[in-house]
């Protein structure tokens, strides 16, 4: 004998409270349900305690707490030394990124279209992708000195190998039922390119642009800390030689949070503008 | 049974050797750890060699090449390393690490000097870009002492680190004014006589590398320590008589067996041009008095140079210990 007996009849059953109020686990629990930041921010500040506990015991004479380092950042955004360190730092990072996401995309795209091209090109970045990146930094200045143009160099040769080959496989895995639909459908090349294959790779396009920005802070803080210090590379360095640790976290710790605030709002980008078919409902 | 018997005597034996050798770290004398914030150049070639007249006395000097100074001083704070070697005083005044100085190795030996075409006194800089090492660092510090003297002020500073650097931009022309240290200088005089001049400097006096260790490192192997600054104290004085007796003592070490044709061709020019400046007696309280005015003055120190306690960064007591015995000079 089947027992159906429905929560609502059971909850109007005698004996049982009509109106349970919800307890504070339940509310926190539907609170993050609708919340998706509550768990970024329970995570944060989990994060941030630990820090602060560290601090305090000290785990090291030179580690700062999480309070010290936030009141330095304060102070270093206060008395401007922070956006001038951002308006230099970025000037690399911003050319390096452009220069590597164009060529890299056309290259990838390139390579994945035309055999050609693969044989060409795919052992070079293959092997640059490998190479360890940090140990090259200052052979670049025998050649292109000092200045802008090797700091510039040097996020291109972290960022470009990892666009160059996340856009080549994208468009390799390209599902080939698509493309033979386009063929069926009498679609020209160019419109199998532009209407089939860009499209379906695009996912993995995006996962490749911010890998490379990824690469591409790495490599300016690379630049900036092995060729001349300037910008966050100079707070870091000048405030670690003056025994500022405090300063010197805050500078580390802000270019994380740059480059983490710069790769989501890449995704809300890509999400809310490119392909709403992958916003989370 | 008799597996779980292994295991037993396995992890006895195990706990037993860690045990004898924690105790033994305890009981016994450890080696000296030095950690050198640079690579070894012919410039050091008098420290290394104290070293081993060190360890001919019976101190374990066990000697660790850093890439920077600020990592030796980490090394020393972090209780990787017994003795560092730099001047890390800002991290002595910040850090309420219990490091402490305990003798000078050397002076900040720099030559600020000027493209003759442009320039030929300090006057001449007023509002003019000048190059130094980089921020916060000595050769900034005697450049601003020097403005503030003469009554100047440079319109720009741009940080060009390493002194063979900014010597080659001077002699390439990127670089009209500078601040160069004395292989820089000589490179200058060789290879174009007379084209730069070198600014007067008056009397700028600070440490550029002095040894510090831990308070309780100190007061614990103050033997070994006398013994160290003992051996660098009498090297030193040697050195500055006879300046050519490096060469012999590298000869007799064997210290830096890779070096070049040219760099050991750098010793004897380098020590006699160095010897006039070299502390004979460890620096001391004195030396410490100059390094808080200066480095006040670099912005390595904050505060009132006046209110700075010597004792707060240095310990003399080995120093002064060396010194009763064989003397000052």
């Amino acid at each position: 004998m089947q027992m159906s007996v429905s929560p609502a009849k059971l909850r109007d059953g005698i004996g049982a409270p009509k109106e349970v109020p919800p307890t504070v686990l339940e509310k926190i629990q539907s609170f993050a349900d609708e919340r998706r930041s509550f768990w970024i921010v329970v995570s944060l500040t989990l994060l941030f305690a630990s820090w602060e506990m560290a601090g305090r015991i000290p785990i090291s004479f030179a580690f700062p707490t999480f309070l010290e380092t936030l009141s330095a950042f304060g102070e270093m955004v206060a008395d401007g030394s922070m956006h001038k360190a951002y308006l230099i730092t970025l000037q690399p990072l911003v050319m390096g990124v452009l220069v590597s996401a164009l060529v890299g995309i056309g290259l990838g795209v390139a390579m994945g279209l035309s055999d050609k091209a693969e044989w060409l090109l795919a052992p070079v970045f293959i092997v640059l992708q490998a190479a360890p990146m940090a140990a090259l930094v200052p052979l670049v200045t025998f050649v292109y000195g000092i200045g802008l143009t090797a700091k510039t160099l040097a996020v291109i040769m972290l960022a470009l190998p990892v666009i160059v080959l996340n856009s080549y496989k994208a468009v390799r895995h390209v599902n080939p039922s698509l493309v033979d639909m386009c063929r069926s459908f009498q679609g020209s090349r160019v419109q199998q390119i532009f209407k089939i294959i860009i499209p379906d790779a695009s996912p993995v396009l995006f996962a490749g642009l911010r890998l490379g920005i990824a690469a591409g802070f790495i490599g300016v803080m690379l630049a900036e800390l092995l060729i001349t210090p300037t910008g966050i590379g100079d707070l870091i360095t000048y405030h670690r030689s003056v025994a500022n640790y405090a300063h010197m976290y805050a500078a580390v710790a802000s270019i994380i949070a740059v480059s983490t605030l710069t790769l989501a709002g890449l995704q809300y980008v890509e999400t809310h503008l490119l392909r709403p078919e992958k916003r989370r409902k | 049974m008799n597996i779980l018997a292994r295991k037993i005597r396995a992890s006895a034996s195990a706990v037993a050797i860690c045990f004898a050798v924690a105790v033994s770290g305890q009981a016994w004398a450890d080696p000296m750890r030095v950690a050198f914030g640079d690579i070894a150049t012919v410039e050091s070639l008098h420290l290394l060699a104290a070293f081993e007249r060190a360890r001919e006395k019976g101190v374990d000097v066990q000697v660790t090449f850093l890439k920077s100074e600020d990592i030796a001083a980490q090394a020393v704070v972090s209780g990787q390393a017994d003795i560092g070697v730099g001047a890390p005083y800002a991290l002595l005044q910040k850090v309420k690490a219990p490091i402490r100085i305990f003798m000078q190795l050397s002076k900040l030996q720099f030559y600020p000097v000027v493209n003759t075409e442009f320039y030929k006194n300090w006057k001449d800089l007023d509002g003019q870009e000048i190059a130094v090492h980089s921020r916060g660092s000595g050769t900034e510090a005697i450049m601003q002492l020097m403005a503030e003297k003469n009554g100047i002020s440079y319109s720009s500073i741009s940080y060009v680190p390493g002194a063979e650097v900014r010597t080659g931009a001077l002699l390439q022309g990127n670089v009209k004014a500078t601040i160069v240290d004395s292989s820089g200088k000589r490179v200058l005089e060789d290879k174009a006589p007379g084209k730069f001049a070198f600014l007067p400097m008056g009397d700028v006096s600070a440490t550029d590398e002095a040894l510090f260790a831990n308070t309780d490192y100190l007061s614990a192997n103050a033997k070994d320590v006398e013994i160290l600054v003992e051996a660098i104290l009498t090297t030193w004085r040697e050195v500055a008589a006879d300046p050519k007796s490096v060469t012999a003592l590298k000869e007799k070490y064997k210290l830096l067996p890779d070096a070049t044709p040219e760099m050991v061709a750098d010793i004897e020019p380098y020590f006699a041009e160095s010897a006039p400046n070299m502390p004979l007696n460890g620096g001391g309280g004195a030396a410490a008095k100059d390094d808080l005015e200066f480095y006040t003055v670099s912005g390595a120190l904050e505060g009132d140079a006046k209110d700075l306690k010597v004792e707060d960064f240095w310990d003399l007591s080995a120093l002064n210990n060396v010194l009763s015995r064989i003397g000052t000079k």
